[in-house]
């Protein structure tokens, strides 16, 4: 009996999302099928992936990392740096020293840095994605400051969660042109709840994503994925505009965390090089991320980002 | 009298006039082609391009608008030209200023704050959108002395209000050395009536900025200064007609204007009122803007934290102990109207902690009345039980029970760090105002510890604990015009959805009906949904096509359908929180019930545990269904099926619990007497054997039923 193909085409589909000044900007979203099933339909917009780095400059004791960023001394350096990464659609800085629990700098001092990183990125024609810390008061009063000191850029800010949305929607979006991530905790509901929410602001589809959590591969994993998924579904299935924002999932920082990309080689040798577990860590936490649904994800190290970006294009 | 009609077009007259000398001389002064902006806006002129959509940037350009400007002073009789002449009077002032600007970058050195940039546009627009400032008002003339401009203005600071002063109360603030400026929030904008033009002009871009107004829609902007921007004027009197035109405009956009100044004035509700007590301006003046102030501490000098709510103050520790077992004793809210509270009043009626001998026990009384314009009565026993959670929270605090069997102690630390029955009612207004803010406006609190006002309090609060009691009897499914539905269980049992209705409460026993209309209300956003009622398919089995087709969204996809009087078809499904689990026992016809403590064998040959294993985690098995405890004792319970009079085994405890109650029921539908003494437990039987001989014996009705399969 001849194969039959019988396309799964969805009649609703995931809001598109762009981000970034002229010449230096991306847009994710827009796809109509299941993740990756790129022979359902043409996919609109392939996934992104995008490389992080730090305020604080790169873990050079890392040998891979310390030669992909050798010479790249100061934060202008580092983000130039992090845009020639092969296969990555945009940066993304972490501003790791404004968190109240390290060095808890004040946030005009960080939105300078937010400035100076993102000014590097456009010049080298790349987007900016702004991590903020995560601190639900702190990124209360960062956020807007970054948002003021990008004017015109358009850059994506992570996160407002339900704690600070109001503050961080009204001041990024409306008041400055910025576009923001709606970050809830594994929770269908609450993602949607959020949505709604943010939407309530008066903030546009076209102007916030979702960071639905995120978690190293093999440490909860599989609840993120399946909230990615039923969030997915929902969206296509269901026609659910309140959860057809794309999703990003930074994937480094969890990935970075756990005991195979921490513990060293001295104490496990039969574990072999630490950069290498963490690149799996993060290639295989990353890879799960994009099958489960994810429009975008965030990585650290280039080798990494070039893996991934290969099977995206390998895929759709 | 004059009529205020002619006081706002006399009024637009002056300022129009005023304008016009101000643009000849300009023009004169620079020509016609000399430039001519605002400083640091992209706006130009903004409430000229608000109103007539002009980028005005020459001063030619600014005479040649005044020609249009002058069509918006027609002193036509009629409400619609007195708006539009109050919004021209707003560009007569803003040209007046122009033309100060159109000369110099800083035509007040300093000395007033003029004009707003869009910076600070946007820094004080995030924060009014977001109701993180709950409003601003803007204060014109001379206050009655020094030291009430001065306290007018710190009243407002402290309630969060941002301030913007125009006239002389800026020099009356000044000489008594009050701290003015953008980061204080009080902004002293300048000396003359025509300033008024920067305020508006600040409210006029915020509309475009945080509201997308395009130039030139009059009908946009209204509804956004209307419903956005909580903003209220205070004016002292003499009020000339000048300033009564601008306070024309300021009532078209929805800000309303209080005065003191009797003559010549005419109060219109909401709009324009007339308050003779200059100290009662903020009152008043935030109730007719409808602005409320968010509570966010609680103001008690022990720690507040829901670490602390199981705390267990013992006796040895404790000063006092109000002990509604022995003495009279009761917490009770009342729904009243506003006018009849006084907000944040908190009394004590009778001996407060300190003037009782120590580890004294009495009785307490606390009443609390709330009052807002979306309260309704069904709220009140939901704010009322969270007086436990509340109460609870305050360390060396502990509270037990509800209604009239309360318990109340203080501890002998909590005491010495000052606790006193005020810090009680403080605790009851901070977090009904905070928990409940979208339905109460105006809460007060009276605390009472004299035996005689107790006894009779507690037998009103008597009567309206029996009203409502039986006002929840009355409330049935056919009753009422909405379910809801509770999804607060999804976070880990993602495909279940309780449809809780007056008949059949959530299956936790924490959510009834009207806690979820409750819940509903108060975040729109939150669990609760309302879920409609109006297609029936069955109203035996209870199905009805809209609760399939929110069961279906709400479970997003899962179930397709529910039936809410039936353990046989589509039974509702359960998050794994249940109270109970009622499953078929096959040998009766009947049903065993057994609740989540009871920890030996049911008659199934299964335990709880073993029964919640068949039924959790949102499938639907049919012959098994998780339940509420009150749930057993409803009409609706199995309906379909033949109701509770199925029941045939329960634990013996939970059998105590609801007996009164079933056993009502089931005299008035099945005329039964005594139906739980038929009703098997854990004393006479474990096994099917046992328990068919026991209900032969007693003459169960399940017995000469029709088998469910």
């Amino acid at each position: 009996m001849a194969f039959k193909k019988d396309p799964q085409v969805f009649g609703a589909k995931i809001t598109e999302v762009a981000f970034g000044a002229d010449g230096a900007s991306a847009v994710f979203g827009g796809g109509n099928t299941l993740p990756l099933y790129s022979f359902d339909a043409e996919t609109r917009h392939r996934p992104l992936v995008g490389i992080e780095f730090s305020d604080k400059g790169p873990d050079r004791s890392l040998p891979g990392l310390a030669e992909f960023y050798e010479g790249a001394d100061s934060l202008t350096d580092v983000a130039a740096r992090a845009c020639m990464a092969q296969g990555a659609d945009f940066v993304s800085l972490v501003l790791e020293s404004a968190d109240p629990n390290g060095d808890d700098i004040p946030s005009e001092d960080a939105a300078a840095l937010a400035k100076e990183a993102a000014k590097a990125a456009a010049g080298s024609g790349k987007p900016i994605v702004i991590q903020g810390t995560g601190n639900v008061d702190k990124d209360q009063e960062l956020i807007p400051k970054i948002a003021e000191a990008l004017q015109g850029m358009s850059a994506l800010l992570l996160s407002a969660k339900e704690e600070n949305y109001k503050g961080i929607a009204v001041a990024a979006v409306t008041a400055y042109g910025q576009k923001i991530g709606a970050e809830s905790s594994v929770d269908i509901n609450l993602a949607k709840q959020l949505n709604v929410l943010i939407a309530q602001m008066g903030i546009q589809p076209a102007d916030y994503v979702m960071n639905l959590g995120t978690a190293a591969a093999g440490y909860g994993f599989e609840y993120i994925a399946s909230t990615i998924e039923r969030v997915k579904l929902a969206a296509l299935s269901q026609n659910d505009d309140a959860l057809q924002m794309p999703v990003i999932t930074p994937v480094a920082l969890d990935a970075w965390s756990v005991k195979e990309a921490v513990v060293s080689e001295e104490d496990f040798p039969e574990w072999g090089p630490r950069e290498e577990r963490g690149v799996q860590m993060e290639i295989s936490t990353a890879a799960a991320a994009l099958a489960a649904g994810s429009d975008a994800v965030i990585l650290r190290h280039p080798a990494s980002v070039k893996t991934v970006s290969e099977l995206v294009t390998a895929l759709v | 009298m004059k009529k205020l009609f002619d006081r706002v077009f006399d009024g637009a007259d002056e300022m129009y006039a005023l304008a016009e000398k101000a643009i000849a001389e300009t023009v004169s002064e620079l020509g016609e082609s000399a430039p001519l902006s605002m400083p640091n806006t992209a706006y130009h002129l903004a409430n000229h391009l608000s109103y007539i959509k002009k980028q005005i940037t020459t001063v030619g350009e600014l005479k040649d608008a005044f020609e249009e400007v002058k069509a918006w002073n027609e002193h036509g009789q009629n409400l619609s030209a007195v708006f539009r002449t109050g919004f021209g009077t707003f560009m007569a002032a803003e040209a007046i200023e122009a033309c100060k600007y159109a000369k110099s970058d800083d035509p007040y050195e300093g000395k007033y704050h003029g004009h707003l940039s869009d910076a600070e546009v946007r820094e004080l627009g995030v924060p009014l959108v977001t109701n993180d400032i709950p409003g601003f008002v803007v204060i014109y003339g001379k206050a009655p002395s020094d030291e009430e401009a001065v306290s007018i203005i710190k009243g407002y600071q402290t309630r969060g209000i941002f301030v913007f002063l125009l006239g002389e109360i800026i020099e009356q603030a000044r000489r008594l050395d009050m701290n003015m400026g953008f980061p204080v929030r009080v902004v002293a904008v300048g000396p003359d009536i025509w300033q008024v033009a920067h305020i508006i002009s600040f409210v006029n871009r915020a509309a475009m900025i945080f509201g997308a107004v395009q130039p030139g829609d009059r009908y946009e902007l209204d509804e956004y200064t209307f419903w956005r921007i909580h903003a209220f004027v205070n004016v002292y009197e003499p009020v000339s007609d000048i300033v009564v035109a601008c306070g024309g405009g300021a009532i078209a956009m929805g800000f309303p204007v209080i005065t003191n100044d009797e003559n010549d004035m005419w109060a219109v509700p909401k709009s324009l009122i007339i308050q003779k007590t200059t100290e009662d301006f903020i009152e008043t003046s935030l109730e007719a803007r409808d602005i409320k102030l968010k509570i966010t501490n609680v103001d008690i000098p022990v720690a507040f934290s829901s670490a602390f709510e199981g705390e267990i103050v013992r006796k040895a520790d404790m000063r006092i102990d109000y002990d509604g077992s022995r003495f009279d004793s009761f917490e009770f809210v009342r729904m009243t109207e506003a006018h009849e509270i006084e907000d944040h009043s908190i009394e004590i009626i009778g001996p407060d902690i300190d003037e009782t001998p120590e580890g004294e026990r009495l009785g307490i009384g606390i009443i609390v009345d709330v009052a807002g314009k979306n309260m309704v009565k069904d709220f009140e026993p939901v704010f009322e039980r969270n007086f436990h959670n509340f109460i609870n929270c305050a360390e060396g605090v502990m509270h037990t029970g509800q209604r009239d069997i309360i318990r109340i102690r203080v501890s002998k630390t909590a005491f010495d760090a000052g606790f006193r029955l005020k810090h009680i009612g403080e605790i009851l207004y901070a977090k009904i105002m905070s928990e409940y803010d979208t339905v109460v406006d105006k809460c007060s609190v009276k605390i009472y510890t004299k035996p005689d006002d107790l006894k009779e309090l507690r037998k009103m609060v008597n009567e309206t604990y029996d009203a409502r009691d039986a006002r929840l009897l009355s409330l049935t499914d056919e009753s009422v015009d909405v379910f809801y539905n509770c999804i607060l269980c999804q976070s880990f049992s993602p495909s279940h959805v309780c449809i809780v209705t007056p008949e059949r409460l959530g299956l936790c026993g924490a959510v009834s009906w009207l806690d979820a209309k409750a819940t509903n209300q108060l975040n729109p956003q939150g669990p609760c949904q309302v879920v409609t009622r109006e297609r029936v398919i069955d109203p035996e089995i209870g199905i009805w096509e809209d609760v399939n087709e929110n069961v279906f969204a709400s479970s997003h996809g899962n179930l397709e359908s529910v039936s809410l009087y039936s353990i046989m078809v589509d039974p509702m499904t359960s998050c794994g929180c249940f109270e109970c689990i009622c499953g078929i026992e096959p040998y009766s016809n009947g049903v065993v019930i057994v609740n989540r403590e009871h920890i030996g064998i049911t008659p199934l040959g299964m335990t709880f545990p073993e029964m919640a294993s068949m039924t959790g985690g949102g499938v639907q098995t049919p012959g098994f269904m998780g339940h509420g405890k009150h749930f057993i004792a409803s009409k609706k319970f199995m309906k379909a099926e033949g109701g509770s009079q199925r029941i045939v085994w329960m634990p013996k405890a939970l059998k105590d619990m609801v007996a009164s109650k079933l056993n009502a029921t089931a005299k008035e539908l099945y005329g039964i007497e005594a139906f739980t003494d038929m009703i098997g437990d854990e004393t006479v039987a474990e096994d099917p054997d046992a328990l068919m001989e026991f209900l032969a014996d007693k003459g169960h009705p399940a017995l000469g039923m029709e088998p469910m399969f």
